[in-house]
Formats: structure tokens, sequence, C-alpha cells
């Protein structure tokens, strides 16, 4: 063993919350390794040219809620991040009718009051009180959660305060962050408003990586995400990143350097390495073997304990419980390198509404439909799609003329009936197109390349079990104290010094860094 | 002018209503109780639909009684006598043997090897997973809830005590029932059981009465509710009561009378009259009026607020709410006289397997799919039945060698998607159902002496059940406890001075258990005479 393969920590996994670990543990002074199995960094947040001078954010394409003090502490911006805003969100209707809802509030009033004037007044409201409770929800992203099976003083006071801090609130935000943790997005929208389409694209959110629909309990809470964007606004925590989610991660390793943290590619982890209940360090795939007192994975929970540890080292009910976590895959990924842009018959011609998203989801009935199918093992015939062309924010992804499309599917149900394979991958890719043809008919004579994901490929390529993208479904049962499992919600495992930092801790899913972040805190010993 | 005034004046009275007069009565008020129909029972009533047959019409069984009610009402002296069925439930495969659930769990696991032995392995822990959860919910039912936000101490302690009834549990076991909690039903079946059989037949207790299927969340907590009261662990118990479901609200009525209330039937309440934020009366359709200080409704939140009370005197804010109330009805019934037993597949020649209910919906996916039909607004194709022949335990209720059927069944929307609720409906949804029934038990329809069809409509309009839905608001857990019937207003009192509310949209929810009519009648005494 050289002293070349001794370190303070290794981390398993260039994700992005990896990469945020490595960066905390460096800046603390920490001789860190990051352990990347692919040839590229960033996991799921990673930009790769698939097709010849064409830029795919292969997986994930927004940045959603972005630490605001990770991107000042790592000082990313200098690194190279800089994050362009999704301006508006097009929604193709049936009849050549369309909505848009735009970044600026008074934009999509006057637009909302075309379809409904109530709708336009509700739309006011709705957005004080998410901003309101958005606000008041904000801080547990940033908390390491108690444990609710210790009866020490420190987790109690920790649920105490919680508590306090909710029932602070008052009676009427209360009530209404109840409702929105326990309603399913349609029931509680359907409270709000009444134009389908608002409906629909709103509680669209509320499904993304997600085994469920718009009338599913659960799915209200994450109406409160846009509005935790607009709080982070400042520091520009939600949109596009430009040369794509990939440059997220690349801006990360950036600054992870810079604090002296190294990072291997094409070194994939065969094992942790542990002795006495100790983790010690990791093995290779090649055989090598690297040293530390402080494991990391950033890998989802099925991997981080049934892979990479051996059952042995593991209490019995731990792994029965990691194996009942609930990880179903459920979306799949088209990326498109087009000769032209896309035409919508509803909104013909390119116009603003072609630099934000576009959302196919026309009613809730449609996505509610999307998702019967996944019920039953099909991938969805008239899918849902959130749909954006990076070359249009940023020219850079696509050579001149020509522009790349991204397009996120739900449903791809990871239990296939049958199982995916190459023809189902393409049939798969054929609906997607297929339904998109119905909303701009030029789509497919434009389409000059074509990379389709399910989540046997995501699982494959990318290393995210059952291709979920979230390392986890994020239902009640599984958030916070309860994520991954009751008792390990605080970044330590019941293997001393391997701890687990990836988005199957809290506070879960998206291109936040804070799992990443609270990790280290947790290893270094400080307070969030 | 005194003549009509009474302490408390109870609008309705179903087994909620019954169970608050006879406890204001035994506290010295002077109790009147007004109900529109000719006889007492709300959704508890047995009549007589066909001469010589009698019917539960709405509930067909009753669930966890409150202990408290059945001794202090002492109902038993007053004619009610529950009755335990065994088997609990018959439940047919779609292939291989049914799935029969026995009063002895013992039994019920020998049976299970022949569909599952890793199935007849998980029975009995799965069975005291639940007998546990159950009496964690069980303690929140008695209590009052609590408001969350305010600083009365009372509140803190009743939040604390319900903390406390899971710190009982022992660490692991709590922290399974807090897990379990907001769960779905084929979530937590599919950690248990692999037999299509055995989930179908547990999950439809998590549906029932809710327009959701087995894969929402919330179902398990629909599932607990009904596992409350269930005596030694049991899974889906079938309690009946002798003499039908009416006997037991007949004894209510009986308790209440011996208690001082009076109880007059054809009486429908048109208003309750409210002066300056007060509710000093109510006034009958009849015109007839009569005062007191203290108005308990026993009608459902919606009626009561917006029908009884009017928008006009009630806060906008508080009018938003009610409209929010979500009833969702999703159940209808179907009620047969037959003149012979019908023979269920699998049902050996004069087994006792029908004694309890016979639940057609053999996996998860049937439920699903049936919900599915119901979500974009038409009856199930393949609905779930839940089927009870009282008759064979109880042969007064129909003549010698006939017998009356009920059938619950799920999941028939109250608004449809195409057409109403009108005779064509009706008609078309009892074909559709004894459509369903032949399959499990052919011939069936030669046995039909007479039929009644109950759509959505017809429950609403019979039995006061706003869009048919059996607990006057859906049990999700956005509309439990210190949410029901809506926040800020779940304590049985409501903003107007002197009106509350007392039936299954208070807390804990509907099902024939007498828990919103105990907790509301000590709120009110609490409260004094005004």
């Amino acid at each position: 063993m050289t002293a070349a393969n001794r370190y303070d920590a290794i981390v398993i996994g260039g994700g992005h919350n990896g990469l945020v670990n490595a960066a905390y543990l460096a800046r603390a002074g920490k001789r860190v390794v990051v352990l990347e199995k692919r040839h590229v960094l960033g996991g799921a947040a990673v930009t790769e040219e698939i097709f010849a001078g064409f830029k795919y954010s292969v997986c994930s394409y927004v940045v959603s809620l972005l630490r605001p003090e990770i991107i000042r502490d790592l000082d990313l911006p200098r690194h190279g991040l800089e994050i362009l805003p999704l301006e508006s969100t097009f929604t193709p209707l049936p009849d050549n009718d369309y909505l848009v809802r735009w970044a600026d509030h008074d934009q999509t009033r006057r637009e909302l009051y075309r379809h409904s004037p109530r709708d336009a007044d509700a739309y006011d409201d709705f957005g004080k009180l998410m901003y309101q409770l958005a606000v008041a929800v904000r801080p547990i992203l940033s908390m390491i959660p108690p444990d609710p099976t210790s009866m020490s003083p420190k987790d109690l006071i920790g649920f105490a305060k919680l508590a306090g801090h909710f029932r602070g609130l008052g009676e009427e935000q209360f009530h209404a962050l109840f409702k929105l943790m326990t309603m399913s997005s349609a029931d509680y929208l359907d409270e709000w408003f009444e134009t389908e389409a608002l409906k629909a694209t709103m509680s669209a959110s509320g499904i993304i990586g997600t085994f469920l629909g718009p009338r599913s309990p659960g799915t209200a809470y994450v109406l409160l995400h846009h509005y935790m964007g607009e709080i982070d606004g400042a520091m520009r925590a939600w949109g596009f990143a430009r040369g794509g989610t990939g440059e997220v991660s690349e801006s990360i390793a950036r600054a992870a350097r810079s604090f002296g943290a190294e990072i291997r590619m094409e070194a994939g982890v065969e094992q942790v390495i542990v002795k006495n209940g100790t983790a010690v360090g990791v093995a290779l795939e090649n055989g090598d073997e690297l040293r530390a007192p402080v494991v990391v994975s950033a890998l989802d929970p099925k991997r981080t304990f049934l892979q990479l540890v051996e059952d042995k080292d593991l209490p019995d009910d731990f792994v029965s419980a990691i194996k009942r976590f609930k990880i179903r895959g459920s979306s799949g990924k088209v990326n498109l390198a087009l000769g032209e842009l896309p035409n919508f018959t509803s909104l013909p011609g390119e116009g603003p509404h072609l630099r934000g998203a576009m959302s196919i989801s026309p009613s809730v009935d449609y996505l509610e439909r999307a998702y019967d199918d996944a019920k039953y093992g099909a991938f969805s015939k008239r899918p849902y799609m959130d749909i954006i062309l990076p070359s249009m924010i940023d020219p850079g992804m696509a050579p001149p003329g020509k522009h790349v499309m991204s397009i996120f599917v739900q449903y791809a149900p990871s239990d296939l009936e049958g199982g995916w394979d190459e023809t189902k991958r393409e049939a798969f890719g054929d609906a997607v197109i297929d339904t998109l043809a119905q909303h701009a008919p030029n789509l497919p004579g434009a389409i000059l390349h074509r990379q389709v994901l399910t989540p046997w490929d995501i699982d494959r390529d990318m290393g995210l079990t059952d291709g979920n993208i979230f390392h986890g479904e994020l239902t009640l049962h599984q958030l916070f104290s309860m994520r991954p499992v009751a008792g390990w919600a605080d970044f330590t495992t019941p293997v001393r010094n391997y701890f687990q930092c990836g988005s199957g801790t809290h506070p879960g899913g998206g291109i936040t860094g804070a799992s990443g972040r609270l990790a280290a805190l947790k290893i270094l010993g400080e307070q969030p | 002018m005194t003549v009509n005034r009474y302490d408390a004046i109870v609008i309705g009275a179903g087994h909620n209503g019954l169970v608050t007069a006879a406890y204001l009565g035994r506290a010295g008020r002077k109790v009147l109780v007004l109900e529109r129909r000719e006889v007492v029972g709300g959704a508890a009533v047995t009549e007589q639909v066909f001469p010589g047959f009698k019917f539960d019409t709405a509930a067909h069984r009753i669930g966890g009684l409150h202990p408290s009610v059945i001794k202090d009402l002492a109902l038993e002296r007053h004619g009610l006598e529950l009755r335990r069925a065994d088997p609990s439930v018959f439940a047919p495969a779609k292939d291989g043997p049914p799935l029969v659930v026995w009063r002895d769990p013992q039994r019920t696991v020998e049976s299970l090897r022949a569909i599952s032995p890793a199935d007849a392995k998980a029975w009995i822990p799965f069975s005291e997973l639940i007998g546990k959860a159950a009496t964690v919910v069980q303690s929140a039912w008695s209590s009052t809830p609590p408001s969350m936000t305010g600083n009365d101490p009372r509140d803190l302690w009743a939040v604390l005590k319900l903390g406390a009834g899971l710190r009982r549990l022992g660490k692991k076991d709590m922290i399974e029932v807090v897990r379990i909690l907001s769960m779905s039903m084929s979530e937590l079946l599919g950690e248990w059981f692999e037999s299509d059989v055995v989930k179908g037949t547990l999950a439809a207790s998590g549906v029932a009465g809710m327009m959701q299927g087995p894969m929402a969340a919330g179902t398990v907590y629909n599932f607990l509710h009904h596992h409350v009261g269930a005596a030694d662990g049991a899974l889906r118990p079938t309690v009946r009561v002798r003499g039908g479901v009416g006997e037991l609200t007949k004894a209510l009525a009986a308790a209440a009378a011996e208690a001082g209330a009076e109880i007059r039937t054809n009486q429908p309440v048109a208003r309750v009259t409210v002066k300056a934020g007060r509710a000093i009366g109510v006034v009958l359709s009849s015109g007839e009026e009569f005062v007191s200080n203290r108005i308990v409704s026993n009608a459902d939140p919606r009626s009561t607020f917006f029908d009884l009370v009017g928008p006009a005197e009630l806060e906008p804010e508080l009018v938003r709410k009610v409209k929010n109330i979500r009833f969702k009805g999703v159940s209808a019934k179907v009620h047969l006289a037959l003149g012979e037993l019908p023979r269920f597949d699998g049902v050996p020649e004069g087994g006792p397997h029908l004694n309890g209910v016979i639940s057609i919906g053999p996996s998860l996916e049937y439920l699903e799919r049936a919900y599915d039909d119901a979500k974009y607004g038409a009856p199930s194709r393949h609905p779930y039945l839940e089927v009870s022949i009282p008759s064979v335990s109880d042969p007064d209720l129909a003549g010698p060698g006939k017998h009356v059927m009920s059938v619950v069944v799920q999941y028939v929307p109250y608004r449809l998607a195409e057409g109403e609720w009108g005779a064509a409906a009706r008609e078309r949804l009892g074909d559709a159902v004894l459509s369903t029934l032949s399959e499990y038990a052919p011939g069936i329809e030669s046995a039909v002496l007479h039929r009644q069809v109950l759509t959505p409509l017809d429950l609403e309009e019979t039995f006061g059940l706003p869009e048919g839905n059996s607990y006057h608001g859906e049990h999700t857990l956005d509309q439990l406890i210190f949410m029901r019937p809506v926040p800020g207003q779940a304590r049985y009192r409501t903003s107007i001075d002197g009106l509350y509310l007392c039936g299954a949209g208070t807390h804990p929810g509907g099902g024939v258990t007498g828990y919103p009519g105990y907790n509301a009648a000590r709120e009110i005494v609490g409260d004094g005479k005004g």
C-alpha cells in the first residue's frame, strides 16, 4: 500500500452530491479522493456529446434548488457555474390553443386571464400562500433529521424544535402545509383553479420521479419546489446550467480540486473493505486498494448497502429495511439532435416559448391515463413530457442553426412487463416522438440523431438502481427521518466510518447538493 | 314562551346523534331529537324493503363500537346482541382455492397453506402488527383533536398522550407503525404477502369507502380505521347485529329515551335559527319552532353549514373550507330477496362459509382497475363487491328457506362522465352486479325474487349521505383528526356559538362506531347549558 493510496476520506461516486461532499471535506483540510466509475463526472448530472457537435444533458436537464450556501461556500460561479433562467412553461393544447406560464407573474396573470379570469386572481393568492409555505419549509432542507428511534436529548430537542417551528407557523399556514403534504396535486389544485391545462401542468411537477399520478395522495407538496426556487432566485438556483447540467458537476469538481481533492475517473469501486465492523478503505474493480478512515458512498442506498458491503457486516433488520426501500424507476429520457426548431401547431414559429420548458400535459386525465399504463407494467402510450431546447438558452450546446432537445418522459416503469430490451427501448422512443409529433408535426423530419434512455439504461449506464432519478421514491414514509431507514437518516451507516451522502438521504432528489453538504458537516462534526 | 324549549336539540337520529342524545340525557339535559325519516337510525337501519324480507339498507355491519357506549347505555339490556361471524370473510380467487378468514387465526393459517405457504406464515405476524397499529389509532379516537398550533396546555397534553400511546409499543414497533401509517395498501401488502387473493381481500378493506385504489397512500390508514376494536387482532372481522343493524339504533333510541330524551320522527328540520352569531333554535319544514342554546347536528357538515345554517351566516373563509370538503361517493347498494341460498363456487355443501361477508376482489389489480373506471366517471365494469347474507345465521330476516342478500358495490361514482343516475342507469347497475355475482355464484339470477338498487344519488337522497359517501367526508389523511370536518373547527363546536356537530363528519370519522357522538357529548356537557 503506497502512501499515494492512503487518504483521509474516500468518496465513492462522482455524482454532484459526491463532488459536493468531497469539496467540503477538502475545504476543511482533508485529503480526499473521489472515485468515479465512468469516464465522465456528474452521475446523472452530466453533459455528453453523444452525437458530434451536439451536447446532451443526458439525464437531468434542469438545476433545481441548488443550495445557495453551496454556491457561495464553494464559490461555484468562479469555477464556471452559470445558471440561466427558464423563463416560461408552454403547454400546447388540442384545438390549437395553448397555455403559457411566465417567470414574470404579471405576464402569467394576463395569459391566465384569457383562459379564466377567476384563475388569474386565484393564481396571485396561490403564489402568495406557496411563497410563505416555501419559506417555512426551506429550513428543513438544511437540517440533519433527528432520530425518532433514539431517546437522546439531542434528538428529542431536534423534534421539539421542529414541532415548535411548525406550530409557530400559525393555524392557516400549518393547515395549508398539512394539506400539501397529504393531498394529491389534482385535489389540491381543484380547490384553487378551474383551467384544466393549468392544473395539469402544475400537478405534473408533483409526479416527476414518482410512481404516482396527479390524483395520488402525496403529490401536492412538490408544488412548493417551484416557489422555493423563487426564494433562492437571488442566487439563481433554479434554471438551466450553461454547458448543460454536466457543467454544474464540473464546477463543483473544479472547486473540489481547488481545495486539493483528487478525482479519479474510470475507477469503479468493487467493495468497501470492512474490518471488525469498521470501514477502512475500498477495493477497486481493477484490484487496487485504497485506505482511509472515512469512506463515503454517494451511490443510492441499494448499491451502497447491498452491493458495496456484505450482508454479514450489516444488521439483519437493516438489510431487510434497505431491501424494502422503494426505488422504482418511472421515467425515461429522449435526447434529440435537431436540424430545425420544432414548430408547434398551437403557437407556430420561433418565439420566447421555445426558450423555456414545454410541457405535454393538456389535462389531469391525460397525466392520469399515462400513469395508468405504468401501473400495469407498460410505458405510457401518450406520455407526459417536460421538454427544453438547451440550445435556445445556450447556443453552445449545438452547431449554429441546429438544436438539441431534451425530453423528460413519464412513465417508463422499471418493472416493464417482460422486461426492457433494445426493441422495447426503441418502441418507447417511437411513442415519445409520435406523441410529440401530434403537437409539432415537423419534429420527426427534423431529427438528426436520437438517444433514448429507459430506467434499464439509466441503471446500467448511470448507476442509478432501477433508474429511479431520486435514489429512492419521495413518499412520506421514505422522507426526512425515515430516509433511507429510520435510525440511519443522519448520513451515518451501521458500519463505523462508512457514510452515505447521495440523494437516498435527506432531503433527497434533484440537483441540490444538500445531501452531499449535510453529510460532510456530519463527518466533520459541524452544525449545518 | 317556553313551551318548545330544550337544553339541547339533536338534528338527526343516526347512531351518533342517538349516542349524543343519550349521554346528554344522562347528564341531566332535556333533549329533543328530530329525525327527518319515519325511522330512527340514519344509515344504520333495517327495513322491510319487500314483505317478509328485512334488509340493512345502508350499513350492513358495524365497526369497532365504542365499549363505553355499550356499557354506559346498557345496550344489551335494551336488546342489542352483537354477533361475530365465523368465518368473517369468504373470498373467491381467480385461480386456486378461496381465502377463508376464520375467527380462529390458526384455522386461517391452515387453509392458507393451500394458497401459499409463505402467506400462511406471514398471516399471524401481520395481524399482530395491524393489531398494534389499530390500537394506536384507537387511542386517538377517544380524544377531541388537539389544536396543533395553539398554546393551550390541554392540547399539548393530548398530543403527548398520543405520543405515549406510540412509545408504549417499544422502539421497533413504534417505528414500524409510524412507517406504515402513510403507506398504500399495495406497498404494505407487497412487503408481507405474495398471493393475489390475500392481497386483494385485505386491500379491499383499505379502500372501502374511498375513491382511491390500493396503490394510493392513505389506504393503510383507512384499513387501520376499519380494524379499530377488532377483537384478538382479527383481520377483516364481520360484526353484525341480531335482527339487523337497525336493532342497534333501536337500542340506542331506547337508551336515550330512558335517559329522558324525546325522539320525534317524520320531523325534518329546515333551518337552524341563528341570531347575532349564536344558534338559538331550529325551524321544521312544517314551520314549527323549537328553542335551545345547544343545537347538535348529526347531519353531514356541508348540509349543516350550507342548508341548515346558510352561507349568509358564515364567514367567507368557512364557506370556502366547507365547499372544499371532498365526499366522493364511491359505492352503491344492491338488495336481493332470494328464493334459495346461492351456491358460490368453492363453498362445500352445507359449509358455514357464507356466514360472514363474501368479498369479490380477487387481486390488487382487480381493485385498481375497478377504481380506474370510476376515476374517469363510470361505474366499474368489474366492481368490488362486499356481499352479506345475514339470513344464513339470522333466519328471521327472511321467510323459511329464503334469504336476504345485501351487496355493497364499489366503485360507483356519484359524478358520472356521461348521463345521470336515473332509472335506466340504476337498472344497468343492478344488471352489472348480478352479472358479476353470477361469475362466482352461477345460477344466482334465477334465485332472485326481488331486487332493489340504491345508486349513490339514492343513498344521498334516502340517508342524507352527501354524494353517497358513507363517511360524511372522505377518509383521506387531510380530512381526518384536526382537519375534520375543516381545519380550525375540528372539535365538535362550530364558529356559530351553540351549534355542534356530532356525526361521521367529525373525528374520528365514519363507520358504525359511536365515537363521534360520544366525543361530541363530552364536549357539549363540558360547555355547560349556555
